[in-house]
């Protein structure tokens, strides 16, 4: 038998963490059906969404951060025992380029000079080489809401606002209007599936759990250990032959006499097809030698540039793919300083390695890895940490980004008299998750239309732009 | 069995006599209900097969009292056994409460483990316990929802009022569950207020649409076989906007038992202990529409006027007006019936059977409409239920619930640890895809029409249970179970059970001593599973191949066997044997 501790202690943490979401999981089955039908083409290229997730709400507003002297000034006031020291943020200094001719993005909004949290130098590097853009104040919203608005209860604003699971639901389903909806990379799998010329292997993938994120209604998200494949211990065990011939025999094709007893034992054979699949070609050694580090985050990304690695023909054969991978701990009401110098060094880290992984491959330009989080957090502190806020900023990586540059709103950072602020601190976002999201959807080949971005995401209607502009 | 027969025909007089004397012509029929259990003989495999519908699966003690009772006799006596409840024992554990002390008191109920907060209870009420799980499925409350996910007393407390309702009324029910705090706080009519134009707010309409679709009615209007009403090739909707407005405007006014109305907006007790999490939500009138006239349901034979409920009723006048004008709705036996059918029988039953237990929800024979009491006995003593082979031979039955089959295995090979507490870590949810009171939404782990792509769907049948047998279910489940059998065992050293020299006093290990006395025989506990485990339904294939795997021949060493210790063939068998039988089609099949 296999069992190991480490892979039992993984489990708990998994459950532990606890905010992942139970799959739908309608099966396979009916996608390889409606594929039949379809008669639809392939895509003729690849492309990759990764969905960084940050579990607990990321304080974006010390992970970017002023060092001018007058937004300096005011962000210290703001967060006096909080505050990132001045210099250390300047020697991270974020080089932001000017706006192009007319398209969205350009230096910070404020006039300010933004560098990032000391741990992150990596990702500086990717935003000065115009890898990574950063989006602003971004959060789940009903279409876009000014702080009298929302104050006055005038205007629609999703519902349990500063609330973990549903915040970071609203984040993953793009739906801050319908608590039952999808994940809106289940959603695009849902639409896009027949591109793909493996129709066995799901469009979405996660690495990290069943996620609300990749849940759809016909393509069920296949769930991976970032150290491989699960697959039946039983099976292949040692000394275990006759057990797994036995096992074999009772699923085998034709021997079931009851209808269900077959469906179930078909069941059975097409997971068993599709996780061997992907262990035998994952035995392909990588293409790139970047080191990931030695973290859960590191080798979640590091698994994902291994399926991407072997995407091709001789492959899994696909040719659109949405992979979903976390990072917990950003839940930072104490201690803030010291915890979150350690999770982002993490994320800065890993989404470097894994861009450095698909240059190697040759593929930087076909893939995209954006950041998404419960919430940002409260502008104000409680001493040593801070509380579930609603906007914050957020990364999106690849060579096909348009990086560099900031995009939309920078909130106000003032203590009193913020006119962002919601009413104790928590920031009111100026750009939607819908377009964030609807973005990152339109680069990856949803179709513009009403059969396309606006049956994925039916919200956007609410917001003066579809298409923020940070992808070429 | 003719002595048998006679005390069967006997009891069925007593109950004429001493319950429903002065009842006439309804009463015949329940008689041949009673009396059809005497024609068929209850051996040992019916007998398991009926426990398998009726409780969380029997054990050889078990099947020994259905035969000695009948099966109405049996359910005479699970209707009266002390009902188990879950809250006290989350007052008894000390330390931290959570989902998994709920997750706990639900195992120590439902495979009858040993109790540590009360060795005297030996939690019999199978049936009750059975029926509050399919309840729970259908009127779901989830700590899935954030507001309810530090909140186990309020769900462990929602859980008994299933348990405690499952044989009474169902519109005392109904009442309940939508007065409960979890579920005022799960579907967000706690808190709920009347229209406020200046600050722009409407009533909450989340509860009033869940009740109607989901707990009581339907989105279609039903034949009393639980067929769609057809209208024009149409089906036609047993309600509209008009009608969830109207509910919601019923539901307004009503919040935690500590609020008053100047603190109505903001009132949650700061702990998850403290009471009002488990008392009925009370009414605050300076929040409830007592203005509009609400539209609720329209049916033949409304008692409201159009189905209109005139303005002016306090909070609770209305709310009672309300769930009667659900309550009394056609739709309410058909839909129940098929769906209490599909948890504990079938995924498929004939229309005919829906009618038979529908009728006996609209009248339980004394002119009592909602004896959920009567609907139950109906329901496991119909002939669909009982007779075998059923008609429908090759696609009668379900899929089991993958947590079902844990509960399984450890009624058959008892499960205890050495405090009494069950598991150290919970990770059940992402092995199995369930855990009680945690579904993704108020739509349940599963649908009740999905469909199973292939044959089962070509055939236009259903099979809600497949809809959680994902790619990833069906191998974390057989590993998760796998995990369990050939490492959680009483006299395992594995690590993670065995510390510092002696068990781990919170795990749950299995007892294999009488499995093991068995396999001396390989025939003879292949046997013996197959009547626990599969109520004598295996094949003579799987027979076979199962005899062959536990001749064949012994792994050097065994898992969890103390290092250089000679493999226990005992042992090897029972596990193997185990194994094989959990994760088979045949078993998987409940039938």
């Amino acid at each position: 038998m296999n069992f190991d501790r480490r892979k039992f202690l993984r489990r708990s943490i998994q459950t532990a963490l606890g905010g992942v979401a139970l799959s739908s999981a309608f099966g396979n089955l009916k996608a390889i059906a409606a594929a039949a039908n379809a008669g639809g083409g392939v895509f003729p290229d690849y492309k990759a969404l990764v969905c960084v997730f940050l579990h607990g709400g990321n304080d974006s507003f010390n992970t970017i951060v002023p060092y001018d002297a007058a937004h300096y000034a005011t962000y210290s006031a703001t967060r006096p025992a909080l505050a990132i020291n001045q210099a250390a943020v300047a020697a991270l200094s974020l080089n932001a380029q000017a706006a192009q001719g007319g398209l969205p993005g350009g230096v910070p909004s404020d006039g300010g000079s933004y560098g990032l949290h000391p741990s992150m130098p990596e990702m500086r590097g990717l935003f000065n080489t115009q890898r990574a853009a950063i989006i602003a104040n971004v959060g789940p919203l009903l279409g876009p809401i000014t702080q009298a608005q929302f104050q006055a209860g005038t205007h629609a604003a999703p519902p349990q606002l500063f609330s973990h699971d549903d915040q970071a639901n609203f984040w993953q389903t793009s739906r801050a209007d319908d608590a039952t909806a999808n994940g809106w990379g289940g959603r695009i799998a849902d639409l896009l599936y027949a591109g793909n010329p493996n129709q066995q292997l799901p469009m979405t993938l996660s690495l990290s759990g069943q996620s609300l994120f990749q849940r759809g209604n016909v393509i069920d998200q296949y769930v991976m250990s970032p150290y491989g494949v699960e697959t039946i211990d039983y099976l292949g065990a040692y000394q275990n032959e006759l057990g797994t011939q036995s096992f074999n025999a009772l699923n085998a094709d034709g021997v079931q006499g009851h209808m269900f007893e077959r469906a179930y034992a078909s069941a059975t054979r097409r997971s068993i097809a599709t996780y061997e699949m992907l262990r035998t070609v994952l035995t392909a050694p990588p293409t790139w030698t970047t080191p990931f580090p030695d973290n859960s985050l590191g080798a979640q990304l590091r698994q994902v540039a291994n399926l991407i690695n072997v995407r091709g023909a001789g492959g899994l054969n696909m040719r659109r793919q949405i992979f979903f991978v976390s990072l917990g701990g950003f839940d930072t009401h104490d201690t803030q300083l010291v915890t979150q110098a350690g999770i982002l060094a993490t994320v800065s880290q890993a989404m470097q390695a894994f861009y450095q992984a698909t240059v190697q491959m040759g593929i930087s330009s076909e893939v995209t890895a954006f950041t998404a989080s419960d919430f940002g957090r409260t502008l104000s502190t409680n001493g040593d940490g801070t509380d579930h806020g609603w906007g914050g900023h957020h990364f999106v990586v690849g060579g096909a980004v348009r990086g560099g540059r900031f995009y939309g709103q920078m909130p106000s950072l003032l203590q009193t008299g913020n006119p962002n602020d919601a009413g104790y601190g928590q920031i009111i976002p100026t750009t939607g998750v819908d377009p964030y999201s609807a973005t990152l959807a339109s680069w990856f080949g949803v179709a513009p239309g009403i059969d396309g971005i606006g049956t994925i995401f039916p919200n956007l209607g609410l917001y003066p732009s579809g298409n923020l502009g940070f992808m070429a | 069995m003719f002595t048998r027969q006679f005390e069967l025909i006997a009891r069925a007089r007593v109950i004429l006599l001493g319950i429903i004397c002065c009842v006439l012509l309804p009463v015949v029929g329940n008689a041949q209900v009673i009396f059809s259990d005497g024609f068929e003989d209850v051996n040992d495999k019916s007998a398991a097969r009926f426990l398998d519908q009726a409780s969380y699966g029997g054990r050889l003690q078990d099947i020994a009292l259905v035969r000695q009772l009948g099966y109405a006799g049996w359910l005479d006596q699970q209707f009266t056994a002390a009902v188990s409840l879950q809250k006290p024992y989350l007052d008894w554990v000390t330390g931290g409460v959570y989902q998994q002390q709920r997750q706990e008191a639900w195992f120590i109920h439902s495979a009858q483990l040993a109790d540590p907060s009360n060795p005297l209870l030996t939690h019999d009420d199978q049936l009750r316990q059975r029926v509050a799980f399919a309840l729970s499925e259908i009127m779901v409350t989830s700590d899935k929802n954030a507001a309810l996910l530090f909140q186990p007393y309020a769900l462990a407390d929602y859980y008994d009022t299933l348990a405690r309702g499952a044989f009474g009324n169902f519109r005392t029910l109904l009442g309940q569950v939508t007065l409960h705090p979890a579920m005022g706080k799960f579907l967000s009519m706690l808190g709920n207020r009347k229209s406020d134009v200046a600050l722009n707010i409407r009533p909450d309409e989340n509860y009033a649409r869940e009740i109607l679709q989901l707990f009581s009615i339907g989105l279609d209007q039903l034949n009393l076989d639980g067929t769609p009403v057809i209208v024009n090739n149409a089906r036609v909707p047993s309600y509209g906007q008009n009608q969830v407005r109207g509910f919601a405007q019923v539901f307004t006014g009503w919040n935690f038992s500590s609020c008053s109305v100047a603190t109505f907006s903001d009132c949650e007790p700061g702990n998850p202990y403290e009471t009002p999490w488990f008392s009925p939500m009370l009414p605050f009138e300076a929040f409830h529409d007592n203005t509009s006239n609400k539209q609720l349901l329209v049916y033949p034979g409304v008692a409201l006027p159009g189905g209109v409920l005139t303005a002016g009723g306090n909070a609770t006048q209305e709310i009672n007006a309300a769930l009667d004008n659900v309550f009394n709705h056609p739709n309410v036996g058909p839909f129940l019936a098929q769906q209490l059918i599909q948890r504990l029988v079938t995924s498929n039953p004939s229309p005919s059977y829906v009618q038979r237990v529908a009728t006996v929800f609209n009248n339980n024979g004394l002119g009592v409409r909602g004896d959920l009491k009567a609907v139950i006995r109906t329901l496991l003593l119909d002939p669909e239920a009982r007779t075998v082979p059923p008609a429908s031979v090759n696609t009668y039955g379900k899929l089991r619930e993958p947590l079902l089959k844990m509960v399984k295995l450890w009624r058959i090979a008892p499960g205890r640890s050495v405090n009494g507490r069950v598991f150290r870590y919970s990770h059940i949810r992402d092995q199995f895809g369930q855990v009680p009171l945690s579904a993704p939404s108020v739509f349940n782990f599963f649908k009740p029409d999905f469909a199973q792509p292939g044959e089962i769907r070509t055939a236009g049948l259903v099979s809600p249970e497949f809809q959680i047998a994902t790619d990833t279910q069906l191998v974390t489940a057989p590993n998760e179970l796998g995990w369990r059998i050939f490492l959680f065992y009483i006299g395992s050293r594995y690590s993670v059970v065995w510390e510092n020299g002696a068990p781990v006093p919170e795990e749950t290990l299995m007892d294999y001593s009488a499995l093991k006395t068995l396999s001396a025989n390989p025939a003879a506990l292949v046997d013996h599973l197959n009547l626990v485990m599969l109520s004598g339904q295996m094949t003579p294939f799987m027979r076979t191949i199962l005899i062959n795997r536990l001749n064949g021949p012994l792994p050097d060493a065994i898992p969890g066997q103390p290092a250089g210790a000679p493999p226990d063939q005992a042992l090897f068998r029972v596990q193997q044997a185990l194994y094989l039988i959990v994760n088979s089609p045949e078993f998987n099949i409940q039938k």
